[in-house]
């Protein structure tokens, strides 16, 4: 019975994760809940699940650590801000565009009139860079920690020009005032818009992690932990490794992208702070602290560590949030290298023998 | 002509400054490889103690000898940064050797808890330094005004690379440290106790992050993010540099800090980092590994 | 239709110079098909740096390296990146033994298999039954099949020296590079590779690097002597172990 646990373990915990979040909706339709918070609030974390997926495929499983994955998280975000916006305005120009000087829509703004082509961007435009920045990066075999510096001075320097272009995005303001895709999901009249965001989120995130095991399972994700542990020793038993790193790469930027998008909906603005250095490491922190290398540790660290700041990071325990996660963090990764799921897959094991050898003395 | 000059003043100045924060990260990483994501935090508290030094002496000495301060506020800086450092290397450092990207993301989650220390501590808004009065101020030729303040931190930058050099290659500890850094297990062998050296060098390097701080101090106001606002450019450094000799970092500050100035006269800030960073990427093609580095006959 | 070459390995004026201290200078000689060819000397000859040279993971400063493959055109192998190399049937173990420590012994060997290199195929493909098998015999050949779903980084050092060999030979190179395959083997450990590689001669080249003289005179079918970057002497083991100048350097005088 246990071996079951083992194998199926992953994707039965996921698919509890699953379920409970999409009892949510009905628990507030049935008034047991109150206050659409908890649920744009969950929609944020669905939203996180997905990007620390992307993370935990190219550093857990291929061991490229990115610093600044917030920058395609982003880019995405931004994309479907526009498409947003632009719906809200009714396809003119915006007030901030005006106030910084600019007489009529600007044209890297134009193709987010239409929601096919705002998709299309939400994938491409993440993807497209990470492509040339993995390109340069991963033909010249460039040392892993300087990949991890240079991620973070990529996203630095991004985030420093999204706020100076302030005419085209709105500076440090970012995109406010919009609305979701499916039209506003805020009051009580717009229920049905939120639930339909929210299904339609939890089935991306399911989509996803379902590719990603997928991946994982065959020869592809096997090699990806070849690459991370004797990158040397899979060139030499004939694989163009960087070319793998590259495309894992691309997909984890492409997956941040999709998240991004996401995550605008329920929170109805993008700021150039979700472009940090700062931000993209709490990503990794995610990941570190549910488990790397597993994909389900992604979607727990993701969840767990936001309910935990939500629930902690109000009022007078801001202050200690900060020190509760830098503690944490620091710890996890001194200590608990497997994160969570590693502590489960180490002690469950033990637990469940306790408990087979007092039931067969029993 | 001038204005050339001013700009390459200024470039002088920004590596300068580039360098001294470096410095220690260079140390740590060629050592022990391990990358001290909380290094500008380290800056931070060498910043935060010279307002300290200055607050006391307002507080508790006479006004004559108040300009006096600053001469003190260096040693302190570095002396509490040093002792932070071997407190920080003891507990979490020690245990991440060999782990190079597991130590940058350790030291982040110091980096959080030391920031939201100085929130705590010090409060949100950010405090400023006076600068001493021999360092108000600065001297023209022609068009060019030479800010002494600026002139003290090169001169600062001088002295601190004559004393690593004369640590590193003319003291014992120093030929200790490079052969820990070159073939550790010998190194234990030939009884040297590389625990010891360890601790020792990453104090010191978090030592010269506190004496960056101070420095910093007289540049601008201060608050518990001024450590992260330097730390990109003291990474690209370290990564433009290699990890081989000091001059490596040297040569990448200038290189930084140069290309920053220059590009930001002609452009804007805000694309200067673009374009560093460019620069970095590009410099990378040619070398993977940085300008300096040290071969070894392992596959991986 | 030209006729094939005799020689499978042609090696042109290799040099290689690092920050000025010369690894290897000028050197040249050919490697006989399906024979087993043993490159011995003092440490810091440049033997590794050699195999290094052939399997690109060092450029050479100047010279060439020309592979001539059973089905197809001769292919200069220096400027090629290693990876292209290993698909033209060239494998290489190397002197500390590098498997991937996290994965089992069986995946270490799915992942060694020729073709199926590119990310669709590793997607996509599974092994098929005769790679299965092929894979299990071999690990049977090395006494690993029991330890097939071990992880591989929990295996003793001459184990680990053992899957690397296997991981080459499922790869069914056309030549194979080896170097000191018998480090961290016991006497009766080394007799069982050299049987084993005498077996495959007959699909395959080998070169090997060894400081064992047993092993070299059970096997080997030409000696190439390196000593300070150049080639001393080349020749039939007996012609080696007799020669006053590899005494000298070498092997010392006493009684062999």
């Amino acid at each position: 019975m246990f071996k079951y646990f083992e194998k199926y373990g992953c994707n039965l915990t996921f698919s509890t994760i699953v379920l409970v979040l999409a009892v949510m909706p009905v628990l507030f339709m049935l008034g047991i809940l109150s206050g659409t918070s908890t649920l744009l609030f969950l929609g944020k974390c669905i939203a996180f699940a997905i990007v620390a997926i992307g993370l935990d495929l190219i550093w857990g499983y291929t061991g490229i650590l990115s610093l600044g994955h917030g920058l395609y998280f982003a880019l995405g975000g931004y994309a479907m801000a526009m498409y947003l916006k632009l719906q809200a305005t009714g396809g003119n120009i915006t007030d901030f565009m005006h106030i910084g000087g600019l007489t009529e829509l600007p044209t890297i703004w134009r193709p987010f009139h239409t929601l096919p082509i705002t998709f299309i961007m939400i994938v491409l435009v993440p993807s497209i860079l990470a492509w040339i920045i993995g390109y340069f990066i991963f033909k010249t075999r460039v040392k892993g920690v300087y990949f991890s510096i240079i991620s973070q001075a990529l996203t630095w320097a991004a985030c420093s020009i999204f706020i100076a272009l302030s005419p085209y995005t709105n500076g440090n303001v970012g995109i406010t005032e919009i609305k979701s895709i499916f039209g506003s999901i805020k009051g009580g009249a717009n229920q049905g818009n939120l639930f339909f965001l929210f299904y339609m989120s939890l089935a991306t995130l399911v989509g996803v992690y379902a590719f990603s095991r997928f991946l994982v399972s065959r020869k592809f994700g096997k090699l990806l932990v070849a690459i991370r542990d004797g990158e040397n020793r899979t060139y030499f038993s004939g694989y163009p490794v960087s070319r793998y790193k590259n495309f894992i790469y691309v997909l984890s930027a492409a997956f941040a992208g999709i998240a991004g998008a996401i995550f605008v909906n329920f929170n109805g603005c993008i700021t150039p702070s979700q472009m940090t250095i700062s931000y993209s490491i709490t990503m990794v922190i995610w990941v570190a602290v549910g488990g790397r290398g597993t994909i389900i540790g992604a979607v727990i660290g993701a969840f767990l560590i936001n309910i935990c700041e939500y629930n902690l990071s109000s009022g007078s325990t801001v202050e200690i949030w900060q020190y509760i996660i830098g503690a944490i963090f620091c710890l996890s990764i001194l200590f608990f290298k497997g994160g969570l799921v590693g502590l489960a897959q180490e002690k469950v094991p033990l637990f469940m023998h306790k408990l087979a050898a007092k039931a067969s003395k029993a | 002509m001038d204005h050339f000059v001013t700009i390459l003043f200024n470039g002088v100045s920004q590596s300068s400054i580039i360098l001294l924060t470096s410095l220690g990260l260079a140390i740590t990483f060629g050592l022990m490889h391990v990358i001290n994501m909380a290094h500008g935090e380290f800056v931070m508290i060498g910043a935060y103690s010279t307002y300290v030094v200055q607050q006391i002496f307002v507080r508790y000495l006479p006004e004559s000898i108040g300009s006096i301060y600053y001469f003190a506020a260096i040693p302190a800086a570095f002396l509490v940064a040093f002792f932070l450092g071997s407190l920080l290397e003891k507990f979490v450092i020690s245990r991440l050797y060999g782990r190079e990207i597991d130590s940058l993301l350790a030291t982040w989650g110091i980096s959080l808890i030391l920031q939201q220390a100085a929130r705590t501590i010090f409060g949100t808004q950010g405090v400023n330094v006076t600068a001493p009065a021999f360092l108000q101020g600065g001297f023209s030729i022609g068009n060019c005004t030479f800010s002494y303040n600026r002139l003290f931190i090169i001169l600062l930058v001088v002295f601190c690379m004559i004393a690593i050099w004369f640590i590193m290659y003319k003291s014992r500890f120093g030929k200790q440290m490079r052969a820990v850094m070159q073939n550790r297990p010998m190194a234990m062998c030939m009884g040297i106790n590389s625990r010891k050296i360890d601790n020792l060098t990453f104090a010191i390097g978090s030592g010269f992050a506190g004496i960056a701080g101070c420095s910093i101090a007289l540049l601008g106001s201060i608050d518990s993010t001024v450590g992260q606002s330097y730390i990109v450019n003291a990474f690209m450094a370290v990564v433009l540099g290699g990890v081989g000799k000091l001059i490596g970092t040297v040569l990448g500050s200038g290189i930084i800090g140069m290309a920053s100035i220059f590009t930001e006269n002609y452009t804007s800030s805000t694309i200067a980092k673009a374009i560093v960073l460019l620069i970095v990427i590009i410099f990378l093609q040619k070398r993977p590994q940085g300008l300096f580095v040290i071969k070894s006959r392992n596959l991986d | 239709m030209e006729l094939l070459s005799e020689y499978i390995l042609e090696i042109n004026h290799i040099s290689v110079c690092f920050d000025g201290f010369y690894a290897l200078t000028d050197v040249t000689t050919k490697i006989k098909r399906n024979s087993i060819h043993f490159f011995i000397g003092p440490n810091g000859a440049g033997k590794t740096t050699l195999l290094d040279i052939i399997c690109a993971k060092t450029k050479p400063t100047s010279g060439t390296v020309v592979f001539n493959p059973m089905y197809k055109e001769p292919i200069t192998l220096t400027g090629m990146p290693e990876y292209e190399i290993v698909w033209n049937g060239i494998g290489r173990k190397f002197q500390v033994p590098s498997v991937f420590v996290n994965l089992t012994v069986e995946d270490n060997m799915v992942l060694s298999l020729s073709g199926g290199k590119r990310i669709v195929d590793s997607i996509l493909r599974t092994p098929s039954d005769e790679q299965n098998e092929h894979i299990n015999s071999l690990l049977k050949q090395v006494g690993l099949f029991e330890k097939k779903n071990f992880r591989a980084g929990a295996l003793a050092h001459g184990e680990k020296q053992w899957l690397e060999i296997a991981m080459q030979l499922v790869q069914e190179p056309e030549l194979i590079m080896l170097d000191e395959p018998a480090a961290g083997m016991g006497k009766p450990e080394t007799f069982k590779s050299g049987e084993i590689l005498k077996k495959i001669k007959k699909d395959c080249t080998i070169i090997v690097i060894e400081h064992d003289m047993d092993f070299v005179k059970q096997i080997a079918d030409t000696v190439t002597v390196l000593h300070e970057g150049k080639i001393l002497m080349e020749g039939s083991v007996e012609s080696a172990l007799a020669d006053k100048t590899v005494q000298a350097v070498y092997l010392g005088r006493g009684k062999e």
